[in-house]
């Protein structure tokens, strides 16, 4: 991971237009441009009226507009790498919907297994016979390859007696719409010789003649005449799946599942701010990391630092019922970038001054840090009489202002956009700035060159705690408004991926947090709609890293690329390998 | 109840839990050891582990279905250990391939390995069972159990115990000891451990002299993967008899540390592993004391930090020593040196114990409700809390500077003296009246500090003066 000061790309001969000087910015402004239409578009499903219909439409347009904003940034920060960025996020969905289908195989299983009937219909007068199984007009049913259980009932075949010439029906279907079992039903006489076979029905039988029918699938014999007086079997089983149903059902399935994934996010708008939402405490841990690898250190005590600033904020806010929240919020938020910086301090102090492996140290604060918290909330912060551990609701004092109704977008957004700039801020323009980079690209160099490379490792993670601490703040006052166990749900390792899409620019950060929010947010109605899990989500994550850093996998591209480079500026401008993770 | 848990912890079935909670700690640090000593540290065990067990315990599952209930049972474990230990050699490789040929970065590739084996494991398990939480549906087997022949059990006087502790074992328990041996013969007995730790130490060197950098750090990262699988299995077939999710619980991270706490030798790697696997055994066994089990469940990982604070110490102090080995030549003196490094370490020891006391004092202030009430938790976790920060002050200044010890011996032999004296005290408080108990405790600090080193000390302390 060598970090490299980004250089502007020289700039073009000077008889050139406007266009081409400016030919990121464009580029980046039309994308963001387009994307704020295209999710307010779907979000208000095109018309204008429905979106002044909504209350806060305004803050809705504002946040889609800073979305835009964050791909403007995307574009003419990463330049060319953005391409690459992209790229991988393609693969790494391409190969999610491979993962997709193979566990959607077995969809087509459910034409071989559910609930079935099956009757036999007829006006003749039925005969009084003991020892068969139907009689004309009497319903039967079972349950064909009933999973976990014994005996699964994978074929039937019950008698029934009949006379000669009775005209006889004869139906086996699923016995409702949540059952998709695909059956065949047989005729046979005595001696077991099939007179009739059926593996569908019409589309007329099953809406006008046959009430019980649900689908084509069902099947049915209509009006056969009994050839003599004896007793007859109706024979049914599943029809056998071909490859091309599994195939295409699998297909379907994942399309199905990809379609939730890809646009469930911006359906609607609380859909929306589960997106928004989600994507604050990303972008918050992306830029923690951000800050922290930059410095070449790999500290992932994102996790516990969160859990401190929402332990911190939420005690706060269990404790102060009567302050007015103008005066609360913002002594909750110092509070909890306090907790994060107090706890970032510490394995900074181990690495900077002791040379322990922030790695090791970090992981395994994160996890004191979890079991702190869950010892305060069990035994301290819970109500005793409360069914499960969580604290109180918090009252609405500490809770942060809410932007957009019927979500959880709160003035967090605001706090995001002042942390982006003050990180921006800190990295690019300030002398602390400059030694966290310069440590990441070179300890010796900096050693050598008079930085006091102990103080600064140790402020970096301990800033990079600021972050998480607020981040940690967000998920208690902003999205759940108590304190519950579990709060993070491991976001922090997706911190990570967070970062690293943005090639560790804090810039940058903002939109991999958007899209990697939007994948999260996609995966929940991926489970819900289209029953995918949602850890399909998380190998693709894993995929992502994997490709992201594997700087050789671009080795042949980047070679004709940097030829092209000199020809065109005279200069030998950053290739795509000095991609800075 | 508190005399329950130290009497069980000196107890033959306590040593025979701690060997059986080592051993999904020693496996996979067997090969952080092999793949840190060929210099490509494997940030990605935990998710090889837990790939390793998933596996098994659906391959043992199924193995009744496909061989038949008879054969399967004896078959099954087998093959799942076969099998689980290839998915964990095949990411290992995965592995190998993206950090050696893809030149993509060590660490995050082993990041995403983690990643994967963590959400794969609980994807496949979904579509299989159902469950998200573990695999109790499937009837999944578990290693067979060695039972020692019953003359041991004659043996006189150590007969009895060592069968106690030995007997009814795991078979991957017995796998993990004897791959200490195994690592260690081939690391300093065979060429390719020689390769190893010279392309460890310095490739360039290694390559100067006809080694194959790259394909010793495949074979190394490919070796690593293989002891994180059977450490896995025993996770998943051993240690319980189904699949849990991320049941491997940090391992994995654990395993990093160890190494580097042995000396980067199989044998301290093995000290280190049956160090954590004490704690964890221990924390399981206070769980059963009245107090929020999550404060015995953080003790590993509590241990973990300050071993690396101590290592680290450690470290710089023999550093300094030899430094000044070199620059004094013939006059230095060895035995005092030698002695002032100890000294040191045991200040280094008090200190941890003076941190753990700061922290259990916290987690008693921070939750009352935990310890039984406000009035009396919130005093007892005040007067540790200030005992442990004087204690923590008072040793300081010889932990960061050692020289302390030789200028102001006399202050280091009473904070010695009074902060170990302390400890004991609280332990034999157990056995004899308070007061007996702290006069025997002191004698025996000071007999610790003379025995280690102070007695040198001492003498040149006073001829210095």
């Amino acid at each position: 991971m060598t970090v490299q000061k980004k250089q502007a790309p020289a700039a073009p001969s000077g008889d050139s237009s406007f266009v081409r000087k400016h030919l990121l910015l464009i580029i980046g402004a039309v994308a963001g441009i387009i994307v704020t239409l295209f999710v307010t578009n779907t979000l208000f499903d095109g018309s204008l009226e429905k979106m002044t219909d909504t209350p806060t439409w305004q803050n809705v347009l504002l946040v889609n507009a800073l979305v835009g904003g964050c791909i403007l940034l995307f574009v003419v920060e990463l330049k060319r790498q953005a391409i690459r960025v992209l790229l991988t996020v393609i693969v790494a969905l391409l190969l999610g919907f491979l993962v997709t289908f193979v566990f959607n195989l077995d969809s087509a299983d459910r034409f071989r297994r559910g609930e079935f009937r099956a009757q036999v219909i007829s006006d003749a007068e039925p005969i009084e016979t003991d020892g068969v199984d139907l009689e004309y007009n009497k319903r039967r049913g079972g349950e064909f390859n009933k999973p976990n259980v014994v005996a699964p009932v994978s074929e039937i075949a019950w008698t029934f007696a009949g006379s000669e010439g009775d005209v006889v029906s004869l139906l086996a279907y699923a016995k409702n719409r949540r059952s998709d079992v695909n059956v065949l039903v047989e005729l046979r006489d005595a001696s077991g010789a099939v007179l009739e076979q059926a593996t569908s029905a019409t589309a007329r039988q099953v809406e006008e003649i046959f009430d019980d029918l649900v689908s084509v699938r069902d099947a049915v014999i209509e009006g056969y005449t009994l050839p003599a007086d004896g007793v007859y079997t109706l024979y049914s089983r599943p029809e056998e799946i071909d490859t091309g149903t599994v195939l295409s059902e699998a297909l379907n399935q994942s399309q199905l599942a990809f379609e939730a994934l890809l646009l469930g996010p911006i359906e609607r708008v609380n859909r929306w701010g589960v997106w928004i939402q989600d994507a604050i405490t990303l972008i918050l841990l992306g830029m923690s990391f951000a800050i922290v690898f930059r410095a070449q250190q790999f500290s992932l005590g994102a996790e516990g630092q969160l859990y401190f600033g929402a332990l911190v904020s939420g005690i706060i806010a269990l404790n102060s019922p009567h302050v007015p929240g103008v005066i609360l919020i913002p002594f909750i938020i110092l509070a909890s970038a306090t907790a994060g910086f107090i706890y970032g301090l510490i394995p900074g102090a181990l690495k900077a001054y002791l040379g322990a492996n922030e790695l090791v140290s970090t992981l395994m604060l994160n996890v004191i840090a979890t079991r702190f918290f869950e010892m305060v909330l069990n035994f301290q912060l819970k109500p005793p009489d409360a069914g499960y551990v969580a604290s109180e609701k918090f009252t609405a004092n500490a809770v942060l202002p809410v932007i957009v109704e019927n979500t959880q977008v709160t003035i967090a957004v605001f706090i995001l956009v002042i942390v982006v700039l003050i990180s921006w801020l800190l990295i690019r323009r300030t002398p602390l700035g400059y030694e966290i980079r310069i440590i990441g690209s070179n300890l010796r160099f900096a050693d050598y060159g008079g930085v006091n490379s102990k103080r600064t490792i140790m402020l970096v993670m301990a800033i990079g705690g600021i972050v998480a601490g607020l981040a940690g703040m967000h998920l208690a006052n902003g999205i759940h408004r108590q304190l519950i166990l579990n709060i993070s749900f491991a976001l922090a390792f997706e911190g990570v991926v967070v970062a690293l899409l943005a090639r560790l620019n804090v810039l940058v950060v903002p939109f991999t947090g958007l899209l990697y929010a939007y994948l999260r947010a996609g995966a929940q109605f991926m489970e819900r709609d289209a029953n995918v899990s949602f850890e399909v989500v998380r190998m693709i994550q894993a995929i992502i890293i994997l490709l992201i850093t594997a700087e050789a996998l671009v080795t042949f591209f980047q070679a004709r690329q940097k030829r092209a480079d000199i020809d065109e500026t005279g200069h030998a401008v950053e290739s795509l390998e000095g991609a800075d993770v | 109840m508190f005399e329950n848990v130290i009497d069980g912890i000196f107890s033959a079935v306590f040593l025979a839990a701690i060997l059986r909670v080592t051993t999904p700690i020693l496996l996979p640090s067997l090969g952080a050891l092999i793949s840190e000593k060929a210099g490509v540290l494997n940030i990605g065990l935990e998710g090889m582990m837990l790939s390793s067990a998933f596996t098994g315990v659906v391959v043992s599952a199924y193995s009744q279905d496909w061989f038949g209930a008879e054969t399967g049972v004896a078959v099954g474990p087998w093959l799942g250990l076969l099998l689980g230990v290839c998915v964990s050699l095949l990411l290992s490789f995965v592995l190998a391939l993206f950090h050696l040929d893809l030149k993509g970065d060590l660490f995050l590739s082993g990041i995403a390995l983690n990643i994967f084996g963590s959400s794969a494991t609980v994807a496949i398990m979904f579509e299989l069972t159902g469950d998200r939480g573990n695999t109790s549906t499937l009837a999944s087997l578990q290693m067979p159990f060695i039972h020692l022949p019953d003359f041991i059990n004659q043996i006189p006087l150590i007969g009895p115990i060592f069968f106690d502790i030995f007997n009814n074992q795991s078979v991957m328990t017995w796998i993990a000891f004897v791959g200490v041996f195994v690592v260690s013969f081939v690391m300093y007995r065979m060429p390719f451990g020689m390769h190893l730790r010279a392309v460890g130490e310095n490739p360039e060197a290694a390559a100067s002299v006809g080694i194959n950098v790259k394909r010793i750090r495949y074979y190394a990262l490919m070796i690593s993967g293989f002891f994180a699988g059977l450490g896995g299995i025993h996770m998943g077939m051993g240690y319980l008899q189904l699949f849990q999710r991320d049941m491997t619980a940090g391992r994995g991270f654990i395993a990093l540390v160890t190494p580097s706490l042995g000396g980067g030798t199989p044998a301290g790697t093995m000290v280190a592993s049956l160090v954590f696997g004490f704690f964890d055994a221990l924390g399981i066994r206070i769980g059963s004391l009245e107090i929020p089990s999550q404060l015995p469940q953080s003790i590993p990982y509590f241990a973990t930090v300050l071993a690396l604070v101590i290592y680290a110490l450690q470290r710089r102090i023999s550093q300094r020593v030899s430094e000044m080995r070199t620059a004094s030549g013939a006059a230095f003196d060895a035995a005092f040196w030698g002695s002032i490094q100890r000294i040191s370490i045991l200040h280094m020891l008090l200190m941890m114990f003076a941190v753990i006391g700061v922290v259990t004092s916290g987690a008693i202030l921070s939750a009352p409700n935990g310890f039984g009430g406000a009035e009396t938790a919130v005093p007892a976790g005040l007067l540790i809390g200030v005992v442990s920060v004087a204690l923590f002050v008072i040793g300081l200044p010889f932990v960061t500077d050692i020289f302390r010890i030789q200028e102001r011996w006399m202050a280091s032999a009473a904070v010695t003296i009074v902060s170990l004296g302390i400890y004991l005290t609280l332990l034999l408080a157990l056995f004899f009246e308070p007061l007996l108990a702290l006069a025997v405790a002191l004698a025996l600090s000071a007999l610790v500090w003379w025995m280690i080193g102070g007695r040198v000390l001492m003498r040149s302390g006073v001829s210095n003066a």
